[in-house]
């Protein structure tokens, strides 16, 4: 097995373990940090498909920004509700305690897992030639003169569309009193 | 340098996707949803990368750079949703409130 590969093996391990995890644990805290690995592993496997600018994107963005903005959201609407005042006792402890409630197991389960095998097996008896080799080498000044020519005005528009849902989400964030 | 198949990312993003609706359709925490679609969203973003390597014009990885900030606005609105709905309700599950129509 060439080097590339098993990389690409620990990368799809710790994506799909941190990923599962997520979906195991009832705690908030620790699917925020679940999260967070799997942003990493994404940025990794990124990196492996010769994208690495949006690896390098991806990990500003996600683990920079967006796993922030989730612990303050986890911050600001922690609620001490049944599951936390019943062992209230020991606070200190059971302060990142941060139980969340389910629905019934059996039926999201099973509709993800036929999503799994149906997709598994959409891509693996596909009709289109997958078994392309991921080839190339990295791109990353075809697409800085790409944004800057031919998507100038997307990337600006993205801009533009960035700025007005800052702007709108500090306002609807505010305390209207 | 051996590559390697597209095959393998779309294998990993068929799961992501999975866990993601999954981990939707099962919390009931607003927050813990909004994680599940964030995974969905990436699940998507590695589909376009994977295949637009092979693609000499790169369409695929610009559209995975805009749906990153689509993303990110999408994120950051609804945790402010989410504030407000915290501030008027005391609570985020998705099931706490019957609608009244």
């Amino acid at each position: 097995m060439s080097p590339l590969v098993i990389a690409f093996l620990v990368l799809a391990l710790l994506i799909c373990g941190s990923a599962l995890s997520m979906l195991w644990t009832k705690n908030l805290l620790h699917a925020a940090l679940a999260m967070f690995l799997t942003m990493l592993g994404l940025a990794g496997l990124y990196v492996l498909a010769y994208a690495d600018v949006l690896a390098v994107a991806h990990l500003l963005v996600y683990v920079g920004g967006v796993l922030i903005l989730i612990l303050f959201g986890i911050m600001l609407t922690n609620q001490t509700n049944q599951t936390n005042q019943t062992n209230q006792t020991d606070t200190a402890s059971s302060k990142n305690h941060l139980m969340t409630r389910e629905s019934s197991r059996l039926l999201p389960l099973s509709i993800g897992l036929s999503f799994f095998l149906g997709l598994f097996w959409l891509f693996t008896k596909g009709p289109w030639m997958n078994n392309l080799p991921v080839t190339g080498d990295s791109k990353l000044k075809e697409v800085g003169l790409g944004l800057l020519t031919e998507y100038a005005f997307p990337f600006e528009l993205a801009g533009v569309f960035l700025l007005i849902a800052l702007i709108g989400a500090t306002f609807v964030a505010k305390n209207h009193d | 340098m051996t590559d390697i198949p597209v095959l393998y990312f779309l294998w990993v993003s068929a799961f992501l996707f999975a866990t993601g609706l999954t981990i939707l359709l099962l919390k009931k925490n607003t927050i813990f949803v909004l994680m599940g679609i964030e995974l969905i969203l990436n699940a998507a973003n590695l589909n376009l990368v994977a295949f637009s390597k092979n693609d000499p014009s790169m369409q695929g990885l610009y559209l995975s750079l805009f749906v990153l900030v689509v993303g990110v606005c999408e994120m950051a609105i609804a945790l402010a949703i989410i504030l407000q709905v915290y501030r008027n309700y005391r609570a985020i599950d998705v099931d706490q409130f019957k609608s009244e129509f």
